[in-house]
């Protein structure tokens, strides 16, 4: 029995049989708690405008990571080549953001 | 089971094709009829070129506007419908059979991305017989694109240039894809020959460069055509904006021009030498370096823009830093033929006659990346020179030894040496002669992008030779061109005609569709090199002869690109005043449009709900074909 239980656990991992719905739940249930935040964080009038910037751009890099892990199965084995492009590809924007607006102030 | 499949022939074989090999076909027959006709323009360049202005004030064959038009298409039509195609063309003949695969990832896709190139070409090249053809440099600066300055013509730039886009898109994932998915078993990254390797790093720099470029298109097509202000300075728009799009685009393509050239080279020089790659490694290493280099770089367009002395300094240093993994790998490629036991044919002379000549095109990038020197020579002669070197020098010499080379291959014919190595030295002194010579045009102060000049400033000499130099080029091209053509009834190519060193050459000549019958079993770098110094005279089967499976041929790519080439010409003529109100009634409105992506997405809808499985080749059919 107690093998059985990790040949399951390593396909799930595999992503050959379906890990069952509670991880989406938790991950879909975080999503929304970060989404009402950052909500309330605009609206609180009493909140330093820049803190809010700051917050609520922490936020969505929250989101984004969980967004990604668990939905676009970021977190499952084989996903090496899917997470070394999105982070090239994030890793040349942002620097072609930076040198844009750091070395280049048109 | 076996269940039929429905076989094409003639035409529609060719329109419905999956098959990589077909479509490489197809990449380089539409690749090379747009080299012919920017070849023809670039001839028309240079005569216009030959002579100064006249006493009587009169240009002696073309007028200023139809010299700019042919000058703008000769770019254009060169770097995305002749070099992009026939790097497309080679890497859909060799990649997959360098990596044992029977297929791409995704064969509709690869067929989905031809179309859209080719339609792209064919609206971009329609211009010539609406009259209103693109005159704004094939760099398409704002505000000369927008409205203000230029007309229709540069509605089918944008359109055209974005339609052919998705084409190079969609190849350049297809084949990230295939390179990671669908190696032989033991082919490991680290096994794989360097030509799929440059292949794999350009198809990522594709995938990164892409989108800007086609961002960039969607501003112009809104301004021009939807009342946009995104680089018009009057509503608030920026118009440097676009050379900075443009450029973070720009010059990611040039090296993802390069970089399968260099691929190539490091394929033929190997084989004619018959050594290993001189340092493997590092080449590999020096290829990725350049890649995620290239996208660092943008501004040494722009060093003339304003952007001040900081961001010029800068630029001017990350664009240096790119001559040294060049450098590593010029010297891999030196001390590879070092020692060898080399044998002259055609694709080698163009091999080794590419090392010296992309140097010195390398050495003119160094200097244009000195920003105080760069104030000199930008946007003259010597510019035209430089990137005519790299371009040239680097990417047309390796294209043509790598011709030479894969022909057999891919057509199961031989190309004749003789002409071939006539081609070589008629192409390669014709080159040196147009272009050496436009350095110094550049230091004397001949402007780039002149329809003409005044006689007596000492360019009159200079510009007379470079014009010769552009027909001996020509007569080379045409002797390919009469190879090609007896090449059709010339001697049937055997499976491995240059003792070769890499799978593509363990398979008969032409490779079946199925390429191997059994798929190979990979033990180190120059796999069927290793075998055959075991004493053996094929691969090693990794598994059992089995049924392959196939994917069925397919007519819905043609029709999506064919809706999208509609739907360009809806968007560019919905808003025009033509003379007849018959004609205004009929095209003067959204309709076109509507019905071109009606076509696309009618066909995505099909290939949507419409499951085919494909079809399988059976054992015995193998067994039959011996
Ligand atoms: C060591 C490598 C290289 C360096 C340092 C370099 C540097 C430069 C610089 C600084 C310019 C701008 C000159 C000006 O407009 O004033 C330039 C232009 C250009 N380069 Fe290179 N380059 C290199 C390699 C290449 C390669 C490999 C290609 C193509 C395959 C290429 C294609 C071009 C083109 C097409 C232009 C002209 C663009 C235009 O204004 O239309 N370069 N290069
Ligand atoms: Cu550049």
């Amino acid at each position: 029995m107690e093998a059985n239980q990790e040949q399951v656990q390593d396909r799930v991992k595999r992503g050959t049989i379906h890990e069952g719905p509670k991880n989406h739940i938790i991950a879909f249930v975080i999503s929304i708690f970060l989404t009402l935040l950052a909500f309330m964080a605009v609206a609180n009038t009493a909140l330093d405008a820049t803190f809010i910037k700051i917050f609520i751009v922490i936020l969505a890099i929250f989101q984004a990571v969980i967004q990604l892990a668990f939905w676009m199965h970021m977190k499952d084995r084989g996903h090496f080549f899917q997470i070394l492009f999105l982070a090239t590809g994030t890793f040349v924007a942002i620097t072609a953001f930076i040198m844009a607006i750091y070395w280049v102030w048109w | 089971m076996a269940h039929s499949v429905k076989k094409y022939r003639g035409l529609m074989d060719w329109i419905t094709t999956v098959d990589h090999k077909k479509i490489g076909i197809l990449y380089f027959a539409a690749g090379g009829l747009f080299f012919v006709i920017g070849g023809i323009e670039a001839l028309l360049i240079r005569l216009q070129l030959m002579f100064p202005l006249g006493a009587d004030g009169e240009s002696w064959l073309l007028s200023g506007q139809t010299y700019n038009e042919i000058m703008t298409m000769h770019g254009t039509t060169m770097i995305f419908l002749a070099a992009m195609p026939l790097i497309f063309g080679l890497m859909n003949a060799v990649v997959p059979l360098q990596i044992g695969a029977r297929d791409v990832a995704f064969p509709f896709l690869n067929s989905l991305g031809f179309w859209t190139f080719f339609f792209g070409g064919v609206l971009l090249n329609i211009s010539w017989f609406t009259g209103t053809v693109p005159d704004i440099g094939w760099t398409a600066y704002a505000p000369l694109s927008g409205t203000e300055f230029s007309g229709t013509g540069s509605d089918y730039y944008a359109i055209g240039l974005q339609i052919a886009g998705i084409g190079t898109l969609v190849g350049g994932i297809n084949f990230l894809v295939t390179i990671i998915n669908m190696r032989a078993p033991g082919m490991t990254f680290m096994r794989m020959p360097l030509f799929t390797w440059t292949s794999f790093i350009t198809s990522g720099i594709i995938l990164f460069a892409f989108p800007a470029l086609a961002v960039g298109l969607i501003y112009i097509s809104f301004d021009r055509l939807f009342d946009a202000n995104f680089f018009v300075t009057a509503t608030g728009g920026n118009s440097v904006l676009w050379e900075h799009i443009f450029w973070i685009f720009g010059h990611p393509e040039v090296y993802i021009l390069i970089l399968p050239a260099f691929g190539a080279i490091s394929e033929v020089l190997p084989t004619f030498a018959r050594k290993r790659l001189f340092g493997y490694s590092s080449m590999v290493f020096a290829t990725a370096l350049i890649g995620f280099l290239s996208f660092m770089v943008w501004a040494h367009h722009m060093f003339t823009t304003g952007m001040g002395d900081i961001a010029n300094a800068l630029f001017g240093v990350a664009t240096m830093l790119i001559a040294i993994p060049t450098g590593i790998k010029v010297f891999n490629w030196l001390f590879t033929i070092w020692g060898g036991k080399i044998r002259f044919t055609t694709a080698m002379l163009y091999a080794t006659s590419f090392i010296p000549t992309f140097v010195m095109g390398g050495v003119t990038g160094v200097m244009l990346a000195i920003p105080p020197a760069d104030f000199q020579f930008h946007d003259s002669y010597f510019v035209v020179a430089h990137f005519h070197y790299v371009i040239v020098g680097g990417i047309v010499l390796s294209l043509l030894a790598a011709v030479f080379y894969w022909w057999p291959k891919m057509f199961g014919r031989m190309l004749n040496e003789t002409l071939g190595k006539w081609s070589f030295w008629l192409f390669f002194s014709g080159f040196h002669l147009t272009f050496f010579i436009q350095h110094f045009l550049g230091l004397w102060g001949m402007p780039r992008r002149v329809f003409t000049y005044l006689p007596n400033q000492g360019w009159d000499t200079a510009n007379f030779v470079s014009t010769i130099g552009a027909f001996f080029m020509a007569a080379g091209v045409i002797v390919i061109l009469i190879n090609v053509i007896i090449s059709i009834k010339g001697p049937k190519a055997p499976a491995d005609p240059w003792d070769g060193r890499t799978l593509e050459w363990s398979i008969p000549s032409p490779s079946p569709e199925y390429n191997f019958k059994q798929l190979p079993l990979v033990r180190g770098l120059d796999a069927f090199w290793l075998e055959k110094m075991d004493g053996k005279k094929e691969m090693t089967p990794a598994e059992p002869l089995g049924p392959i499976h196939m994917p069925s041929p397919s007519i819905l790519p043609f029709f999506m690109s064919l809706g999208l080439f509609i739907a360009g010409f809806g968007f560019m003529y919905r808003g025009y005043e033509f003379d007849s109100a018959l004609i205004n009634s009929l095209f003067g409105n959204d309709i076109i449009a509507i019905l071109g992506l009606a076509i696309t997405f009618v066909c995505m809808f099909l290939r949507s709900v419409y499951d085919d499985h494909g079809y399988h080749i059976e054992v015995e059919e193998l067994q039959k074909e011996g």
